[in-house]
């Protein structure tokens, strides 16, 4: 019970700021925000319970990530709306205004966010042997949190106010940081890895087949800029890009929003008063789409170091008999057949290969690369049910490792000799060798 | 009769054993300039710097514009003094390398934000629109004591507070001195207290109240004829 508390932590974190902003954004309607969100996030629980009881874990997964795409998806498009309609002077309130200010719209809102909040806490909770009592735990946890949001809420300044873009850039960031300890929920991950191939899709279809060779401009030096977009690092500065460009849109669109006209105040002091307070307020409400950022940069850090168990095991040296072959015994020290992924280091003179050997759950050994032929040869670790590949932090499940292709670990061809496994070390070293050139030349400069 | 923008009862202020201000009781209606004598150590300024917020009482109630002053934090105080009132120095206090037009934006910038066109046109009030860009030690201190009024008024306090405005000047930049408040407390009707040694110049204003070592001792209220 207390290692599913520890491991709620970061959830029920950002479950408290979740309320905080919703209290503070809509702070007319505190008891309806507290009685959706509490409901919602207990419907999230239930939903994600329901959901994985089910249905498998893939599709599970695929729903609430889906919901969560959707919301960075909306907040983009809330965030460019934002920047082009900041230049505007709205002198009364609008009709959206209006609505937004509704007692039914606060508890929509706060009800949708709270389900979502909500669903990816119960991911956290392993499906196997979790009770209706493990379930009570984030549930508790959460309204005991609403409750302290509730009254720190009501002793924070009431200068201090939310602005509704800043409060909705906010509960994102807070979800995509409470989904990103999740590899199978983050987003930041998957979208480097979109961003990468599809700078390098072009970079290749483009380039490669339209311009080369012989064209004119094209000289080697370009190629050298040209391989920058060839770099492993594209993925994570595209998607860096794309991850903080709307929190920043917004921070723009409330930081340039036109102030309130008081040219119909004649008396000077009064006017100028009242523009320092419009001044004052604007400034503040760029607290919270600051605090978003760091939140969002809390994120795509956390997504880099998933808090899933994974089997790290440290490398073992191997040898070639003098048949080149390397031959690795079934039992013995190692047990080959117990489930977990083992991890070897062949040398031979200056160059070395990093492989694995894992049973799959078909009841077959795979012998693979310690690298896939797209990413980084960072290799991989075992996660439940999956490797999980340390540069761009994707599971694969373990019913499609030996298979070649993708992310998946490279396979290499073996041969099962009575109680061990023999593999070609001549193939083995020039099978990494060249998928780690493959993989690592651009950084290099190109080609 | 007009409401009392400052109301005291049994206010005191002791500075250790020493006594600087003894149970005074005083109203003072909105509108009204007050000039306030005595001799050197009556408790004159010790009286001006309670109503305006720069010290606390050590007894006693000051009710100042409606504003408790003794319940007030010390950013309530700051907030008052900023919204409240406006205080004339003898020595002026203006900063030295900024312009006169500086000086007053200086004082719209801690009440709320800057603001040039009306800076200026505060010293045009003045009669200093042709000394706008030049700095207080290129001014003489009639000029000087004029851009403090500006700066006083900027933010059209109710509560105009002068300490020996006058004190330094001589007759004839006495007398313009005095013309300008008058006839800006006609156009923004605010409340003038005059802490003065000077005879004349209290004689300015429609009630004269006299301390001696820190106890209200006498008071004149001066009637005016048409011609003034």
């Amino acid at each position: 019970m207390i290692a599913i508390v520890y491991k709620l932590i970061p959830h029920l974190l950002s479950w408290f700021c979740i309320v905080l902003v919703l209290l503070r954004c809509f702070s007319v309607r505190r008891s309806v925000i507290m009685i959706a969100g509490i409901s919602g996030f207990i419907c999230g629980v239930a939903d994600s319970a329901v959901l994985f009881r089910f249905f498998s874990a893939s599709t599970s997964y695929a729903v609430i990530k889906s919901a969560l795409g959707a919301s960075f998806f909306l907040f983009w498009t809330i965030a460019v709306v934002a920047v082009y309609r900041s230049g505007e002077r709205s002198t009364t309130v609008s009709s959206r205004a209006r609505w937004f200010d509704s007692s039914f719209s606060a508890g929509v809102i706060s009800a949708f966010i709270a389900i979502v909040s909500g669903a990816i806490c119960a991911c956290r909770i392993p499906v196997v042997d979790s009770g209706a009592l493990t379930y009570a735990v984030p549930v508790l946890a959460a309204i005991s949190l609403a409750y302290a949001s509730l009254c720190i809420e009501k002793r924070i300044s009431v200068s201090f106010k939310a602005a509704p873009l800043g409060a909705f850039a906010a509960v994102v960031a807070l979800l995509l940081f409470s989904s990103s300890s999740l590899p199978r929920l983050d987003l930041f991950s998957p979208l480097s890895m979109k961003v990468m191939k599809g700078v390098h899709d072009f970079v290749h279809q483009f380039m490669e087949s339209i311009l080369i060779p012989d064209h004119l401009f094209v000289k080697p030096i370009v190629w050298k800029y040209i391989g920058l977009l060839f770099g492993k690092e594209v993925g994570f500065w595209g998607g860096i890009i794309i991850w903080f460009t709307p929190v920043l849109l917004i921070a723009l669109a409330i930081g340039s929003a036109r102030l309130p006209s008081v040219a119909h105040i004649r008396q000077g002091a009064q006017r100028r008063k009242l523009l320092a307070a419009a001044i004052r307020e604007q400034r503040l409400q760029l607290v919270i789409p600051f605090f978003s950022i760091v939140i969002f940069a809390g994120a795509a850090y956390q997504s880099s170091f998933p808090s899933v168990e994974y089997w790290d095991p440290t490398p073992v040296a191997v040898t070639a008999n003098q048949a080149g072959e390397i031959f690795i015994p079934k039992t013995g020290e190692i047990n080959l057949e117990d489930g977990k992924l083992h991890k070897y280091l062949f040398k031979q003179g200056t160059r070395e290969a990093r492989f694995f050997i894992l049973l799959g759950p078909d009841g077959q050994l795979t012998v693979d690369l310690d690298a896939c032929a797209i990413c980084k040869p960072d290799g991989y670790g075992q996660a439940d049910g999956a490797v999980l590949c340390y540069y761009c932090k994707t599971l694969i499940p373990l019913e499609t490792v030996g298979k070649p292709g993708g992310c998946n670990p490279v396979p290499i061809s073996f041969i099962e000799k009575g109680d061990g496994v023999a593999i070609d070390g001549i193939t083995l070293i020039n099978s990494w060798v060249s998928t780690v050139q493959a993989t690592t030349r651009v950084t290099e400069g190109g080609k | 009769m007009a409401a009392s923008i400052i109301e005291t009862t049994g206010l005191t202020r002791s500075y250790g054993d020493i006594c600087a201000l003894k149970p005074l009781d005083l109203l003072v209606p909105e509108g009204e300039w007050l000039s306030v004598m005595g001799h050197s150590g009556s408790g004159k300024s010790t009286f001006m710097n309670l109503v305006g917020g720069l010290d606390r009482p050590t007894s006693g109630s000051l009710q100042v514009g409606g504003e408790n002053l003794l319940a007030l934090s010390e950013d309530g105080l700051a907030r008052f003094r900023r919204e409240f009132v406006g205080i004339i120095f003898q020595q002026h206090h203006l900063v030295p390398y900024l312009t006169a037009v500086e000086n007053v934006m200086m004082a719209q910038y801690f009440h709320s934000v800057p603001d040039e066109a009306e800076a200026r046109f505060a010293l045009e009030r003045v009669g200093l629109g042709h000394r706008l860009k030049n700095r207080p030690g290129e001014l003489s201190g009639g000029e000087q004591q004029r851009v403090c009024i500006a700066r006083a008024i900027i933010n059209s306090p109710k509560l105009l507070l002068g300490d020996e405005p006058t004190g330094n000047l001589d007759h004839k930049s006495t007398i313009m001195v005095m013309e300008l408040l008058k006839e800006l407390r006609a156009e923004e009707n605010f409340t003038v207290i005059m802490v003065t040694h000077n005879q004349e110049v209290a004689a300015w204003g429609d009630r004269t109240i006299y301390l001696d070592d820190g106890i209200l001792v006498r008071e004149e209220r001066l009637v005016k004829t048409d011609e003034g």
